[in-house]
């Protein structure tokens, strides 16, 4: 359904039919689409929040919010940044979309325990969006495959947070307390995914690091043309 | 409604707008009656409008370029320039002609008349703007006229600017009188946002100027795809400043996704000449003259929104490589922009802009660049700023932004029944609201960064007491909560200073994630390993250039005779 739809919607989209109104509930449907179906597509995105920026009377803040949170989960790109250009002061501090800022935010910062501590406390916001747990968690890994040879299992499964699909229960704080404890099937699904590897000691080898981060030295070259006008002077 | 507003704008035809928005006819007429225009102004009009027909354009260049503003000194220094009328019998009644020439009456009384343009002059420049551009696209071939390119660029750089002043001033509500309010509501659809896009996209698209780039990019011949329109060098120039056009009227509506698309030919064009990251440095001519870039202000302009839109988007070497390069070409080309003309003072403005977002960019993301660019950063006035931000100090990143970032707009005004306020300033804010998140978020980074560059390893618990210095003395002090609180920004610096870059070949908006600041690091258990960047000196390009002169010094002796 998202793939045929991104046909039509790219046609929607080129010069200055990108500002057509005309077009909204489509791209709007498009949307939620993209959310039930684990798809993805910023242009579109981009040019529904255009067209509530030049008419702000059709503004919706469900399907802002979807993309917005859609935009998590394409983190390390900057999509968040280039959604959050296209409101203004006043929608962002509007409910729910402020909570998504927060969200955004710890994000950023890659405190990843604050966020998922975050998103548990409010199952109801995130679950609409299918798929969403296990994009931040591509997140993480990213962070982590460029930060560390070797990291602790237990740091990792932090990283990572709880697991998928828990119910979300009165009884949270027994809960975040066990969680530390639970995901090991999911640590090892992630550990497996990208090729790293389990130690003893409780350690997981995630990449030679040394072999790309090292001391550069720039050194000076002068090229053979610079030269040769300087020896073509000297004749 | 968004298709035909070129069409709306007809039934205004040529000066004969709605009742309204002309209602002080009588009082014109007066001040005409005793105004005798000078007979150097007459002549000159009629010498002008002789040029335009016949289309010579170098004759017309200098006539815009000299002529028109040392007359303008001379007589319209603080009036503007004679009416429609006082100058339509002069020239045959010229429709053509007194379009352009009201394009520049306008244009006269925006940039010289105190108090600036009235509502009225606002409406009436923008139906003009719709005649000239009508008679341009709705031709079934193209038309007889040929216009200096300077004069091309400012014609469609005043058209932003003119939006953009109309958004500023319809933001105003608190000195509007109900009359102008009324006038405003009933004629909304004047500098509509629609419009102005509509108009540079009908530019772009007449004149096939995106394939033609895409041709002249890849070597071919652009002729070739350019179409009946796009071949007159009239529909192409427009079609190419259109897309400046647009890449600044996205980046003042906060768009940077659509900037950077939009501008992709443009950028694909000036980083032709660049190479990886150090070589740019060392090719002398970055910005080769192409057929499309002899209009530096133009070249400027697309650098600085194309540099921010990069900023924005957490690209900093892009941006970095995008600034580096437009300001050595100004470096370079210095003496052209020394006279104070009113377009060396925009681009003396928008140089200094830039040096200021090199210096933000360069704070977040430490990179080496051009040594002469360096040299002009390290002057007072950049290295207090640069060494403020560096110690974290928000304000003045607040204020460096606010100086060098473009003038954002709202592109929706207030809602009618909004109470009257002030509404310029919010587009302003939020988008430094935006940024200011941003280096909120980083602001834990230069001092981890200053730690790490005294060595090549460092135990995570050492560098932890060493961020807690300040708090130790604090019976609270704990080891284990500093070193959770490391962490999570040594991870942060991890992920902000990996970013995408675009790479040869691909478009503006593609790139490879890389680690392109000069410091690196890895954490292995306990232990971070730190990899730093070394730049040797460099002498020979120094040497070089000296041998070069030398040589010609030498030269010019020996011809010498005694």
């Amino acid at each position: 359904m998202a793939e045929a739809m991104r046909q039509t919607v790219a046609t929607m989209l080129k010069g200055i039919e990108r500002y057509n109104p005309d077009n909204l509930p489509t791209l709007q449907r498009y949307v939620e689409t993209q959310s039930r179906e684990n798809a993805y597509d910023l242009e579109a995105n981009l040019a529904v929040l255009k067209l509530y920026q030049f008419d702000p009377q059709t503004y919706n803040v469900e399907i802002t919010s979807q993309i917005l949170l859609k935009a998590l989960t394409n983190f390390p790109h900057t999509d968040f940044v280039l959604c959050k250009c296209l409101l203004n002061e006043k929608r962002l501090m509007e409910s729910p979309v402020d909570h998504i800022m927060y969200l955004a935010d710890v994000l950023e910062r890659c405190d990843f325990e604050t966020f998922w501590n975050r998103v548990h406390s409010m199952p109801e916001l995130c679950s609409r969006i299918v798929g969403f747990h296990d994009s931040i968690r591509k997140f993480v890994c990213h962070v982590v495959g460029i930060t560390f040879q070797t990291v602790e299992k237990s740091v990792l499964a932090q990283l990572l947070g709880g697991v998928d699909g828990k119910p979300f229960i009165a009884l949270r704080v027994v809960l975040a307390k066990l969680r530390a404890l639970v995901p090991h099937a999911t640590v090892r699904h992630w550990v497996n995914k990208y090729g790293w590897r389990e130690e003893s000691n409780n350690l997981v080898f995630i990449a030679n690091q040394d072999e790309n981060i090292k001391t550069k030295n720039i050194t000076e070259k002068i090229d053979f043309e610079s030269s040769a006008a300087i020896m073509a002077a000297l004749r | 409604m968004y298709d035909d507003n070129l069409e709306h704008s007809n039934e205004y035809g040529y000066g004969a707008p709605p009742d309204d928005v002309h209602g002080t006819e009588g009082d014109t007429d007066y001040d005409r009656s005793y105004y005798k225009m000078p007979e150097v102004v007459k002549k000159f009009l009629t010498y002008f409008r002789n040029c335009i027909n016949e289309g010579l354009v170098f004759e017309i260049q200098n006539l815009y370029e000299t002529t028109f503003p040392k007359l303008t000194d001379q007589y319209f220094e603080k009036r503007s320039w004679p009416d429609e009328a006082d100058v339509a019998h002069l020239v045959d009644n010229d429709t053509v002609f007194l379009t352009l020439y009201k394009e520049l009456y306008y244009r006269h009384i925006y940039a010289r008349i105190s108090g600036g343009p009235t509502l009225e002059q606002r409406f009436n420049s923008f139906f003009n703007y719709c005649d000239l551009f009508n008679y341009i696209l709705s031709a079934n071939q193209p038309v007889p006229l040929e216009l200096p390119d300077q004069w091309l660029w400012e014609l469609i750089d005043e058209f932003v600017y003119q939006f953009q002043s109309f958004a500023q001033y319809r933001a105003r509500l608190l000195k509007k009188t109900p009359e102008e309010m009324d006038t405003l509501n009933a004629n909304n659809k004047v500098w509509y946002v629609l419009c102005v896009l509509n108009v540079l996209h009908s530019l772009v698209d007449k004149s096939n100027i995106k394939r033609q780039l895409e041709v002249y990019a890849s070597g071919g011949d652009p002729e070739s795809v350019a179409g009946d329109f796009g071949r007159h060098s009239l529909y192409k120039m427009l079609g190419y400043f259109s897309l400046v056009g647009l890449l600044r009227l996205h980046s003042l509506l906060g768009d940077y996704y659509q900037a950077i698309k939009l501008a992709n030919a443009l950028v694909v064009l000036s980083s032709t000449a660049e190479d990886g990251e150090i070589e740019v440095l060392e090719n002398i001519e970055l910005h080769k003259k192409t057929q499309y870039s002899h209009v530096p202000a133009c070249q400027i302009s697309t650098s600085y929104y194309v540099g921010f839109a990069y900023m924005m988007m957490r690209r900093y070497s892009d941006a970095i490589r995008t600034f580096s390069s437009i300001l050595l070409y100004i470096q370079r080309t210095k003496q052209l922009f020394q006279s104070r003309t009113y377009q060396n003072d925009q681009i003396n403005k928008q140089t200094d802009q830039m040096y200021h977002l090199l210096a933000i960019c360069l704070v977040l993301h430490p990179q080496c660049i051009d040594e002469s660019i360096q040299q002009v950063l390290r002057e007072k006035n950049y290295h207090e700023k640069m060494y403020k931000m560096q110690y974290g100090d928000l304000a003045e990143f607040e204020s460096c932004f606010l100086f060098a970032c473009p003038k954002f707009l709202s592109p929706a005004p207030p809602a009618a029944n909004a109470k009257p306020d002030d509404y310029v300033k919010e587009a302003i804010q939020h988008q430094t609201q935006v940024f200011m998140d941003e280096v909120r978020q980083q602001k834990m980074l230069p001092t981890i960064r200053s730690y790490l560059k005294l060595y090549t390893t460092l135990p995570l618990s050492k560098l932890a007491t060493f961020m807690s210095q300040a708090q130790r003395q604090e019976n609270s002090w704990d080891l284990d909560k500093e070193m959770k609180a490391l962490s999570i920004h040594l991870l942060c610096f991890k992920h902000k200073m990996k970013n995408v870059v675009w790479s040869k070949g691909s478009s503006g908006l593609d790139g490879k994630f890389q680690s392109g600041s000069e410091l690196d690091f890895y954490i292995d258990l306990d232990m971070i390993h730190i990899a730093d960047t070394k730049v040797a000196h460099r002498y020979g390009d120094f040497f070089i250039r000296k041998i070069i002169k030398f040589e010609e010094l030498n030269r010019k002796l020996h011809q010498i005779k005694i």
